[in-house]
């Protein structure tokens, strides 16, 4: 863009010292302005990813700062134990069914709320306000309404429906931790997508609908041919991002289940999370954290070449 | 567009028809959000003004004049609760400043200055986000430990920051790529500074952006239960959601009533701010993908 004009535009300045290193000014400039990013970068994500894999080559007992080298020995019991295939299993369950409740009811949210006349505002504000709350004030109601003390969810569900008993805790249900845990996630996370689907629905403009209206077209062909071309790219991505985060969530299941009853609703970062505070396995749960990562970067590069996401790049601004 | 030929409905309805059920299925469907989106806000509002005895023993719908009460509110004040209020509220303020500042440079760097890997730069901060806050926690618990920062606050609102910062530097880079570079160059032929021109042309113009990402950092920060969990092990220092948690655990009787009181207070800033804020966070996010 900037060429149009020309460089000499641009503003000069007096004469300092590093205007004689071999690199131009404006790289300079730009590596400037990038270096805060790279030096938190560096220490929130390259620094621990490196030092968990070199712990993850460790024993080390947690609350005991000997480090035991171990090679791969860490791997190994990681890939033996059980818990971590079935971990994983649930995990990918958690992530793959709450992904795709929430793109449904998020879409389904944007596309009413983006219609909507009367209200619009507040009930939109109220929408949005499911994703800013603290996840654990989601967990407190949540906990409060499935609990069979004076819990109307669980007496609902008991009572009406007669999925459990009127004295049992639907949470700490084998059969019904995991869907709880789904659908709770969904009330909050669903607004994510909610936000940046209305976001682009917001930016179609008015006429592309009126041009299709006068040409004869139905309300399916106009949503097919002007609202979900301009919708798919956001798609894709928020669908990336939402399996990614919904893979490696861990609070709101710590909060309500704890990973039980028995290892119900234990996933993989449930699993690191355990393997450090209860057993005490600090090498050992680095090693799972870094296979967990693994999985990730392998899935999210298939996601990458199936699908590429970031081919809308070239078509932004 | 009254004056065109009505085209022909779905399903073979006529137009008329169409619009009619797609009218009644925009009710029902507004019907459902508002039961499903604002009934837990309703419900924690209503169980926060009740006695709390009644709360433990039966449903109750509507807190009736004789069990309506503002009771539950004193915990408020309570000097733990207190300490996690604020400690959240400190890490959240500072978790929007550092990241809207930085994002702020850095979208402008990407978008305006021309340097080498730029555009791999801004991809290669993605993957970021496929560390789970687990995987990075628990690392960063020694390396917290070695640098003295573990239980500080300073140490969550770094945490908080970087984890918030890949994508708010995506989001104000993108912005800013939309923003007329011209208006820049007005400035310079009039003798602005590089710097002047970024503060009083492009920073203005890019109000929607500066607040979705600091709406997101606020979320992201305000959310925060497991690296606050991980790296804030004391007391002094601990934000509301790991330090309610524990409450919860170490004290026999902390009333849910009294718990809903807390979160109806923890529920405001967040609806105030959507409700707000709104027409912003939405412009600020109208950049199309990756």
């Amino acid at each position: 863009m900037a060429s149009e004009t020309g460089e000499s535009v641009r503003p000069q300045r007096a004469y300092i010292p590093w205007d004689d290193l071999p690199v131009n000014r404006e790289t300079v400039a730009g590596f400037g302005t990038v270096l805060p990013v790279i030096v938190l970068y560096l220490l929130i994500a390259v620094l621990p990813v490196a030092f968990a894999f070199w712990a993850s080559l460790h024993d080390i007992h947690t609350l005991n700062p000997v480090w035991e080298w171990a090679g791969i020995d860490n791997y190994a019991q990681v890939l033996e134990i059980s818990m971590f295939w079935g971990s994983l299993w649930r995990g990918i369950v958690y992530m793959v069914g709450s992904t795709l409740i929430q793109l449904a009811v998020g879409l389904w949210m944007a596309l009413v709320l983006n219609r909507i006349t009367r209200g619009q505002k507040l009930l939109t504000a109220v929408v949005f306000t499911a994703y800013l709350i603290p996840t654990i004030i989601v967990s407190l109601i949540a906990l409060r309404v499935f609990d069979p003390q004076g819990g109307v969810f669980q007496m609902l569900g008991a009572e009406w429906f007669s999925l459990w008993d009127a004295n049992q805790a639907p949470l700490g249900s084998q059969t019904w931790a995991m869907p709880l845990l789904i659908l709770i996630g969904t009330w909050k996370f669903s607004v994510f997508i909610t936000i940046f689907t209305l976001a682009q629905l917001r930016a179609i403009p008015n006429r592309f609908y009126e041009a299709a209206k006068v040409c004869g077209a139905n309300r399916w062909q106009m949503f097919r041919d002007i609202t979900l071309p301009r919708l798919t790219g956001i798609i894709l991505v928020v669908v990336l991002l939402r399996s990614i985060f919904m893979f490696n969530k861990f609070d709101i299941i710590w909060q309500l289940t704890r990973g039980g009853p028995g290892n119900a609703t234990t996933t993989l970062p449930v699993l690191a999370y355990k393997t450090v505070y209860t057993d005490q396995a600090y090498g050992l749960a680095n090693a799972i954290s870094v296979v967990m990562f693994l999985f990730l970067l392998v899935g999210a590069i298939g996601y990458f070449l199936v699908f590429n996401p970031s081919e809308e790049v070239e078509t932004t601004a | 567009m009254s004056q065109s030929e009505p085209p022909g409905g779905l399903f073979g309805l006529s137009y008329d028809r169409e619009s009619e059920l797609f009218e009644t299925l925009k009710l029902v469907s507004t019907g459902i959000i508002v039961l499903i989106g604002v009934w837990p806000i309703y419900w924690m509002t209503q169980l926060a003004f009740t006695e709390y005895e009644v709360v433990e023993r039966t449903v109750s719908v509507f807190p009736t004049p004789e069990l309506f009460t503002f009771s539950n509110f004193a915990i408020l004040t309570e000097p733990k609760m207190y300490t996690y209020i604020f400690n959240t509220t400190v890490v959240a303020i500072g978790t929007i400043i550092t990241v809207v500042v930085v994002s702020l440079v850095a979208g402008y760097g990407l978008a305006r200055l021309e340097f080498p890997q730029k555009e791999n730069f801004a991809r290669i901060l993605l993957i970021g986000y496929l560390f789970s806050p687990i995987v990075i926690g628990i690392p960063l618990y020694q390396i917290w430990r070695t640098l003295g920062l573990l239980g500080a606050r300073v140490g969550l609102i770094i945490a908080l920051s970087a984890i918030s910062m890949p994508f708010a530097v995506w989001l104000m880079w993108k912005y800013i790529m939309t923003i007329p570079e011209a208006h820049e160059e007005a400035a310079w032929v009039d003798g602005a500074s590089r710097w002047r021109g970024f503060r009083d042309v492009v920073v203005p113009q890019c109000r929607p952006a500066i607040i979705a990402a600091a709406l997101f950092a606020f979320a992201i920060a305000w959310n925060d239960f497991t690296f606050a969990e991980i790296l804030l092990p004391a007391t002094d220092t601990t934000t509301f959601a790991p330090g309610v948690l524990r409450e919860m655990g170490q004290s026999q009787f902390l009333p849910d009533a009294y718990l809903m009181a807390v979160s109806l207070a923890m529920t405001l800033p967040p609806l105030l701010f959507a409700y707000f804020m709104q027409s912003y966070l939405l412009k600020g996010f109208q950049v199309r993908a990756l």
